[in-house]
């Protein structure tokens, strides 16, 4: 019998799914089995293409946190693009959307810190939020 | 060509086990010590929750009315705690388990959003951080949706759950610390008694869920934290992780039990060769992975809108062994006791350990009280937790069942703290003073 030894996580040998044709070489095979960061404790190429493009639906309300988490998740997607190609889609899209929208809200973020009220008058001590939460009581526990 | 598998002692995985127990649990701890460091004023604030509603302590009554209104504090909340885990078997007898998980969620949610938020908040006063309240507001309701679905999902990846868990259990303990001293005291001991009392007696709450998950081998939708399983090199190891895994989800569907979403994927049996029959052992383990405590740090997180605090009882998961280690035929026997989790640690259908995130709280939440002493009383309260936890894992090897995972650590590091603080203390500062040692 064959036997195998796994040594990461994310090469498991023997693949019950999807993908013929990779089994048999278990010592970091070049393109691996899972398209999750978990391996063989994640999902499975079926099961990841839905998560995948739930995430990237659902990041577009506001939550690029959540396409970080899809990249996070699908980082072997990222790297192997061409063995998951329908996952990779949906992943290199929550990439580009959590990077572009970091920059624009970092650059905003940083702009109003060091731009100050010299910059914005006396807006800026309206919107900072340490003025915000004293006016609006939330600095107690009360 | 065949290779010898390399065989593993005990040794090695037992000590892989704990050091993924013992480092989200210090990692907590010691989050919470910084917060506490941090965030302290001279002029304390103190909640008025349901943990005070008996007795607000103030500086100037006697101590034996300090220890009374302490006493009677304790009591109330252990009472309400009792009654919400009550309530709590009712709904999973009457298979509520769909309502659990959204309670839990939301729970979640209120924990990140809200508290998160005031601390979040404090630590911007603190700091004078320019940042404005657009940035916060969007940063803020990322991080508290992205946590309600990492736990809420019974597959996200697991390191973003396990982080996510470990803020909670940091956020609520910080909470508690804001409680006055006496009853906070008070407070642990009653809760360590309690635990001990749900998870053994044959009336308790904790013991009742955790048979009910078993007899109908379903999850209860809980906050549990659940390490990665090691992983053995043995041979034809993934081979039989991957099927097993399969093969349980495969079960699971045919149980259509309907609750469930909670399955732990991580809960992958543990090692052990591909053969049917472990398998059928290891799924008979039912996997009682959540323990109700994550409903309870739901009903916790939304007393404390209200400032009240239920306190539930779950967190503590019970610690159950994993003996399917060795590739033994008496160790899978062994394995038939089920994961409970509840309170205590359990231990997951896959075999790894579960801890209840209640017990996070608690630990983290003497160790915090220790902070606002001095940090010697820190770190002698911080070994003895740790080693209470080694004990209650040597006992869960040696029971095989679910374990109460407080009253061995709150006892020690009760013990600990008073020790450190009224005798320790006073030895190594003398002996500094006189230029002895230290």
């Amino acid at each position: 019998m064959e036997a195998s030894q796994a040594t990461t996580t994310e090469n498991p040998n023997p693949n019950p799914n999807p993908n013929p044709g990779r089994n048999l070489n278990s010592i970091s095979s070049s393109s691996p089995v899972w398209p999750t960061i978990d391996g063989s404790l994640g999902l499975s190429e079926e099961e990841s293409l839905s998560y995948a493009r739930r995430f990237y639906n659902f990041g577009f309300l506001l939550l690029p946190l959540l396409w970080a988490v899809n990249c996070f998740y699908f980082w072997p997607v990222l790297r192997h693009s061409r063995s998951f190609p329908r996952i990779h889609y949906y992943v290199l899209r929550s990439a580009v959307g959590f990077i572009v929208f970091t920059a624009l809200l970092s650059s905003w973020a940083l702009t109003f810190a060091i731009g100050g009220e010299r910059l914005f008058g006396p807006v800026w001590d309206q919107l900072v939020m340490y003025n915000l939460a004293e006016k609006v009581g939330l600095t107690s526990w009360s | 060509m065949a290779q010898i598998p390399r065989p593993r002692s005990v040794l090695e995985s037992l000590g892989e086990e704990i050091i993924r127990i013992i480092t989200p649990v210090s990692i907590c701890m010691f989050m919470v010590v910084i917060l506490v460091s941090i965030l302290t004023s001279d002029s304390s604030t103190t909640v008025s929750s349901i943990a005070t509603i008996a007795y607000s302590e103030t500086t100037s009554d006697t101590t034996w009315d300090k220890f009374v209104g302490a006493l009677l504090n304790s009591l109330v909340f252990v009472a309400v705690v009792t009654v919400v885990t009550f309530v709590l078997v009712l709904l999973f007898y009457l298979r509520c388990t769909k309502f659990l998980k959204y309670y839990m969620g939301f729970s979640a949610f209120v924990v990140l959003g809200f508290l998160g938020g005031e601390i979040a908040l404090f630590l911007i006063e603190d700091f004078d951080i320019p940042i404005d309240c657009i940035t916060f507001l969007v940063a803020l309701f990322n991080f508290a949706v992205v946590g309600v679905l990492s736990v809420f999902m019974s597959k996200m990846a697991i390191f973003v759950t396990q982080g996510y868990l470990v803020v909670i259990g940091m956020l609520v303990a910080y909470w508690f610390t804001l409680l006055p001293e006496w009853t906070t005291w008070v407070l642990l001991v009653a809760m360590a008694l309690y635990d001990l009392a749900a998870v053994l007696l044959p009336v308790g709450p904790l013991r009742l869920l955790v048979e009910l998950a078993i007899s109908r081998d379903e999850d209860i939708p809980a906050l549990v934290y659940e390490p990665r399983p090691v992983s053995y090199n043995d041979s034809g190891t993934s081979g039989g992780v991957t099927q097993r895994r399969v093969w349980r989800e495969r079960r699971n569907e045919n149980l259509n039990t309907g609750a469930n979403p909670n399955l732990n994927d991580n809960s992958v049996l543990v090692g052990n060769e591909n053969n049917a029959l472990s398998n059928l052992n290891a799924d008979g383990i039912s996997d009682s992975n959540s323990s109700p405590g994550g409903d309870s740090v739901a009903s916790l997180v939304r007393a404390e809108e209200g400032r009240v605090v239920e306190r539930d009882s779950e967190l503590a998961a019970p610690l159950l062994d994993r003996g399917m280690n060795a590739p033994q035929v008496e160790r899978e026997s062994a394995m038939t006791s089920e994961n409970l989790l509840l309170e205590g640690m359990g231990l997951g259908s896959s075999g790894a350990i579960k801890l209840g995130l209640g017990d996070f709280i608690f630990y983290s939440v003497l160790v915090g009280r220790a902070a606002l002493y001095d940090y010697m009383t820190v770190y002698a309260c911080y070994l003895a937790i740790i080693a209470g936890l080694g004990v209650t894992l040597m006992l869960l090897a040696l029971y095989q069942k679910a374990l109460p995972a407080l009253p061995v650590s709150i006892m020690l590091g009760v013990a600990f703290y008073f020790l450190t603080r009224f005798l320790l203390e006073v030895f190594v500062v003398q002996c500094s003073l006189n230029l002895l040692m230290f």
